[in-house]
């Protein structure tokens, strides 16, 4: 892949990683993809490219915790390539990718077969998830130590949720032995069966629901139960509901080992953006009442929700554009994860900026142990660039990808991604 | 039509009191001219009228064939089960089919909530909502409450309850949305599980109590059970619904003496209702059935001559 010889100078932006504790107006110079505060001294300074980005944030690269590739699945508009685009077009460095491909990534085959086309044509990190069961089923569990050898660093039923408690107390004992993070989708698929909207007197009127808040809450308190009787962490994916919140505050109170994260579109939206029936904002878990946004935000605020993800989940416009019950849940969200996210919490705090560092590159990175991507002296640059002032619509890329399924189109953002530094490359700049 | 500029009726719930009124009216003229049969032969003549039946039904359609006969309009049933328009098609191939096909209205009944909306967006002719999963009825609804005021005049301020399966029922939502805007007090009644407190945030009073429900009521619309579909996962058993919450003779004691009983159909005899009171003179459901087809051919009428003047 074509990359370009990275000798730069950032000028004027806020320099945010405060495990560094940087949070200071500074110049930062990437030479040769490392990261330098000042210019080292015996180089010419022709040679560096200088890029002026007052009101601009840098911080430590961002990590997606949740990205259903389709990859390999059915749409044959969808390829790594796509994926790592919109990735880097939202501003981050890297992704997980969930294991409900075609065939389910629940072998060591599957796995090597994608890693084969991330090595061909990612332009981020890809790490993989694999199944906690057998297809994701949870009838068996999955041979987790081969997946393990065959490159994975955590395992998911999402997004579906083991309903056999023995089976899942098992698979996740079994995680723990080789110290693999457990993502939990909380669903109790019994109570959400046939569902397609939140429970509330808005999805009554328009004859739909079954996907009560407490389908989600049942789940949610069993894997606090599990990780307190196993004394090993389960991190919660895409918790939606008040109920969940205040389970997992309690939890954290009490010191057991849950963490869990919450996707962009719960931070921005509410159930109110199902009105007509669109099934662009039909998502799972769905979208609640605004108490669950409301509480979703001072969550993160908090500390008790560790991250945010964007749930990306690409489906071509003809699987969508059907009846609402019949159309397959989720939406896109890599390229609006970070400007919907910052618009969110915006109305909760004057500078959302430390909670986004917090949520989408600190937290992430340490619920599946990897190391800090720090703005450090010297270190290989892993970088994610928010023009703070810029104003702009969201059209989905057609030529990226089939998929325009966003609940966010025509939506207006006041911050955006500008430049992507990936291992000291510039993969994305706008 | 002062009050009428929609092409499409997709339910009763954006429906104002001046329109609401406006198709009642126009349902009453054609039945007050029923014996001018030639007149109202001729409103629509011409027109192709598509019924687009994706779920069973034999009443709704029926109703909509005799009131599209009726107006003069030539009218096509097309059943799913019968026809292989609709076999593994998406909802928008078929309706752009039905379309090409000629249709100046299409008449709908479809088990997925709001693919009356989706439909009228894809095609540019009038689309009629006959039953939409659990959404709306609206002509359920009209005919209802135009059966309602033939027997208590104005419902402003009646006490109307509605019995049975709520959860699942369009019926009971145009009904609850109808009734609301004309001014009526609408009670939902019915076990726990199918009558859920959140239809109070919607303007209804909800009760599980049948006495409750039933004593200071004018006028009682009854929800068939669809005992296939929830029976043990939604109440017990037939026999314990009918116990609890079927309309028998004891119950009559505590209702109203003059107030009147409506079913949409069909009617499980001896489950929602005891068989001799649906045959009684508080039974208004075969007035229901034949006011249906004055409701729908004001319907079709209103919305075929907004889409002439298009």
């Amino acid at each position: 892949m074509e990359v370009e010889e990275l000798n730069i100078n950032l000028i004027g932006a806020r320099i945010l990683d405060p495990i560094q504790k940087l949070d200071c107006v500074q110049d930062l110079y990437i030479r040769r993809g490392k990261m330098f505060f000042e210019q080292p001294p015996d180089d010419d300074s022709k040679s560096y490219r200088s890029l002026n980005l007052n009101d601009h944030v840098i911080m430590p690269g961002i990590l997606d915790l949740c990205t259903h590739t389709r990859v390999p699945g059915t749409s044959s508009t969808e390829s790594i390539f796509n994926i790592s685009q919109s990735a880097a077009k939202g501003g981050f460095t890297a992704i997980l990718a969930m294991p409900d491909t075609l065939p389910q990534s629940d072998n060591p085959g599957t796995i090597r077969y994608i890693e084969d086309r991330i090595k061909q044509s990612s332009l981020i990190n890809i790490w993989l998830t694999g199944c906690l069961t057998i297809k994701s089923e949870g009838n068996s569990i999955a041979p987790l130590g081969s997946l393990k050898d065959a490159g994975i660093i955590a395992v998911s039923d999402s997004p579906r949720s083991c309903i056999d408690s023995q089976i899942f107390i098992n698979s996740v004992k079994y995680a723990k032995m080789f110290n693999l993070p457990v993502i939990e989708f909380p669903q109790d698929s019994y109570l959400s069966k046939n569902g397609n909207a939140h429970v509330s007197s808005f999805s009554l009127k328009m004859g739909l629901g079954g996907l009560p808040s407490i389908a989600e809450e049942i789940s949610v308190q069993r894997a606090i139960s599990v990780a307190k009787d196993l004394d090993y962490n389960i991190h919660l994916s895409s918790i939606s509901s008040v109920g969940s919140v205040s389970l997992i505050r309690d939890a954290k109170k009490r010191g057991i080992k849950v963490t869990a994260d919450v996707t962009a579109h719960h931070l921005i939206l509410n159930e109110n953006a199902i009105e007509g029936y669109d099934t662009n904002a039909k998502l799972f878990p769905p979208l609640r009442g605004e108490k669950d946004r409301d509480s979703l935000q001072n969550g993160l605020l908090d500390g008790t929700i560790d991250a945010i993800c964007s749930a990306h989940q690409p489906h071509p416009s003809h699987e969508k554009n059907v009846e609402y019950d019949k159309a397959p849940a989720g939406a896109i969200g890599l390229e609006t994860c970070m400007s919907a996210s910052i618009q969110s919490l915006s109305t909760k705090t004057d500078d959302p900026y430390p909670v986004i560092v917090q949520s989408l590159s600190y937290g992430p990175h340490k619920i599946l142990q990897l190391p800090q991507p720090a703005i450090k002296k010297g270190n290989l640059a892993n970088l994610t660039i928010i023009n703070n002032k810029e104003n702009w619509t969201y059209h989905p890329n057609t030529e990226l990808s089939e998929a325009v399924n966003s609940p966010l189109i025509n939506y207006d953002f006041q911050s955006c991604p500008v430049l992507t530094i990936v291992n000291g490359q510039i993969i994305y700049s706008k | 039509m002062k009050n009428w500029k929609r092409s499409s009726l997709l339910g009763l719930e954006d429906l104002s009191k001046a329109e609401i009124m406006t198709i009642l009216e126009t349902a009453e003229s054609f039945i007050s001219q029923k014996s001018n049969r030639i007149s109202e032969g001729s409103l629509l003549k011409g027109y192709r009228i598509i019924n687009l039946f994706m779920e069973p039904s034999t009443r709704t359609r029926v109703a909509f064939e005799i009131a599209a006969k009726s107006l003069g309009a030539d009218v096509i049933s097309i059943t799913g089960e019968a026809s292989s328009l609709t076999k593994g098609e998406s909802l928008k191939d078929t309706a752009l089919n039905v379309q090409a096909l000629g249709a100046d209205a299409i008449v709908i009944r479809h088990s997925s909530p709001g693919s009356p909306l989706l439909l009228s967006k894809i095609v540019d002719v009038p689309v009629i909502n006959a039953g939409d999963g659990a959404h709306e009825h609206p002509s359920q609804g009209l005919l209802d409450i135009f059966t309602l005021r033939q027997k208590l005049g104005d419902v402003k301020g009646k006490k109307v309850t509605i019995l049975g399966d709520i959860l699942f029922s369009r019926v009971a939502r145009s009904n609850l949305f109808g009734l609301l805007t004309l001014g009526a007090q609408v009670t939902l009644a019915g076990p726990s599980t199918l009558v859920p407190l959140e239809f109070e945030e919607l303007g209804a009073k909800v009760t599980h109590n049948l006495q409750e429900a039933l004593t200071d009521a004018d006028a009682v619309m009854l929800l068939r059970i669809q005992h296939e579909r929830q029976s043990a996962t939604h109440f017990p058993s037939l026999s314990e619904y009918s116990k609890m919450f079927g309309l028998n003779k004891s119950v009559l004691d505590f209702m109203k003496k003059d107030a009147a009983i409506l079913h949409p159909g069909p009617i499980n005899r001896g489950v929602e209702i005891e068989s001799s009171i649906a045959d009684s003179d508080k039974s208004l459901i075969l007035d229901q059935v034949s006011n249906g087809i004055a409701v729908r051919m004001a319907i079709l009428y209103l919305c075929s001559n907004v889409r002439k003047k298009i």
